[in-house]
């Protein structure tokens, strides 16, 4: 039996940001599981392609191969998309660095990558009218904008920039029915952490209750907030961390 | 996780304050969506209402007032295992603070707070409850909001919020997840009754983003939270409001 029609998103374009791997990846595969088609972005083009041929039904759906923090790449992916349904932002990067040695450099680039590009993708999709009515816009947002976290401090700030734009956004799309909401995972397993000592990540495991995430899990949470399921839902942050109680 | 992580199939959720509102839409998603409903209420002819709109079969309704700790043991006793609980029961009683009373107080915590603590204190020591469930607590904007008038259904409420996440790291080791709801204005009866006491809500459906929620939002949250889609999901807020807390600072 299927879910009912509100919990899935047959005949809806969803645009999925960092679908190259990890959480992108798998907010890909569930978008076209759940009866979606997806327009899969990322920088690199041959795991972009394994996204693509990882999903339901891969004839269906188109990779983009776009880095976000190049304008030209940006108006390219926006220009590309047709009206969409929904966009999930999923790009992202992490390293932590403590703020004694952090660069100029270092925080526009961060900045540059996990927020001025969301926001400046969404600006381009908006000022083509790219977003259907009654659409949704999803933010990556992270356990690190709510918690203190040693060395993650330029992260965080990038993460919660995220969070208050979504309830700004959210006034401002309203007269659309279009939602804007954030996801705030904590740490999943997923290549993201592939450079993290091993005695680190096993350390975390041990501080959530019921384990650390798996990129399925973020991806269902999407599916959720893409679906009309939630579409009552807007400038929320969902946090999902196994129920963490201390990081 | 295979199949559709948002099915309820091979589910028996027990859903309280099924007889109306949001409870009643609840059930009726749930059983959408493949659930064996337990429903339960205090008006009997109310509660057979709901259990005839639900589709599918084995569903039962068993009436009871959650207040009365013996009709929550008899509830529990008859309810048999279950994956899933959806606490709806509860009553949105709204006076100042220079006209509430002892009574006033009572009968609000004893409704809004200790019928889901206590319900739930009962469904764990008599082992009701499968491992791998899913406790859902419906909670109210008001927790974040506190609007005037608001006093003690806000504390009821800011209670439950926190005796949940305390009892999702209690229940975390038989993967039995804890979360609240926490719905903004939707139009149920609870909400008419409002209304008509003389409660102004018209600012408050101007300023919400999306307006004014239908039961049927209330319960498409609670089926996420219910499912496996969420089985990481636990100790947290999911906030269904049409947006009306981005606008305020708490």
């Amino acid at each position: 039996m299927n879910s009912l029609a509100q919990f899935r998103l047959d005949g809806k374009r969803i645009l999925v940001t960092g679908a190259s791997s990890g959480i992108g990846r798998a907010i890909a595969r569930a978008v076209t599981v759940a009866g979606g088609s997806v327009i899969a972005s990322g920088r690199n083009a041959d795991r972009l392609a394994e996204t693509v041929a990882q999903c339901a039904r891969p004839a269906e759906h188109v990779a983009v191969v776009a880095d976000l923090t190049d304008d030209s790449d940006a108006s390219r992916l926006a220009e590309s998309t047709g009206t969409i349904d929904g966009v999930v932002h999923a790009a992202g990067v992490k390293a932590p660095v403590p703020i004694r040695v952090v660069t100029r450099k270092f925080i526009e680039e961060r900045f540059n990558t996990n927020y001025v590009s969301t926001a400046l993708l969404t600006q381009r999709l908006l000022a083509k009218n790219r977003i259907a009515n009654g659409g949704s816009i999803l933010f990556m947002s992270s356990i690190s904008a709510h918690t203190g976290t040693h060395g993650m401090a330029i992260y965080s700030a990038t993460k919660a920039s995220l969070i208050a734009t979504a309830k700004c956004l959210a006034l401002e799309v309203a007269k659309r029915r279009i939602r804007v909401n954030c996801l705030s995972p904590g740490v999943v397993r997923s290549p993201l952490w592939d450079d993290a000592d091993p005695n680190w990540l096993e350390e975390m495991e041990k501080r959530y209750p019921l384990g650390l995430g798996q990129p399925e899990d973020v991806a269902n949470a999407s599916v959720f907030f893409l679906a009309d399921a939630s579409r009552w839902i807007t400038g929320q942050t969902l946090i999902m961390d196994g129920a963490c109680p201390w990081i | 996780m295979t199949g559709d992580p948002f099915s309820l199939e091979g589910k028996t959720i027990l859903v309280t304050g099924a007889s109306s509102g949001i409870g009643r839409q609840v059930a009726i998603t749930c059983a959408e969506q493949g659930a064996v409903l337990v429903i339960t209420g205090r008006d009997t002819g109310r509660l057979g209402e709901t259990l005839s709109a639900l589709s599918g079969s084995q569903h039962r309704a068993i009436p009871a007032d959650l207040v009365a700790s013996k009709q929550r043991a008899e509830l529990i006793d008859q309810c048999g295992a279950i994956d899933g609980l959806f606490f709806s029961a509860g009553i949105a009683a709204i006076a100042p603070c220079r006209m509430i009373s002892e009574k006033h107080g009572d009968q609000l915590m004893a409704i809004d707070f200790e019928a889901p603590v206590m319900l739930v204190q009962r469904l764990l020591q008599q082992r009701r409850i499968n491992d791998g469930g899913s406790i859902v607590f419906n909670t109210a904007i008001a927790v974040h909001i506190s609007p005037a008038g608001s006093a003690i259904y806000s504390a009821a409420k800011s209670a439950l919020h926190a005796a949940a996440r305390s009892l999702a790291l209690e229940v975390a080791k038989s993967r039995i997840r804890v979360n609240c709801l926490q719905l903004g204005y939707v139009r149920t009866p609870m909400l008419k009754r409002m209304l008509s006491s003389g409660v102004d809500v018209k600012e408050a459906e101007e300023i919400s983003p999306l307006g004014f929620g239908n039961p049927t939002d209330a319960a498409n949250a609670a089926v996420f939270l219910l499912s496996d889609a969420s089985r990481w999901i636990s100790r947290t807020t999911l906030t269904a409001d049409g947006g009306i807390s981005v606008r305020v600072s708490h």
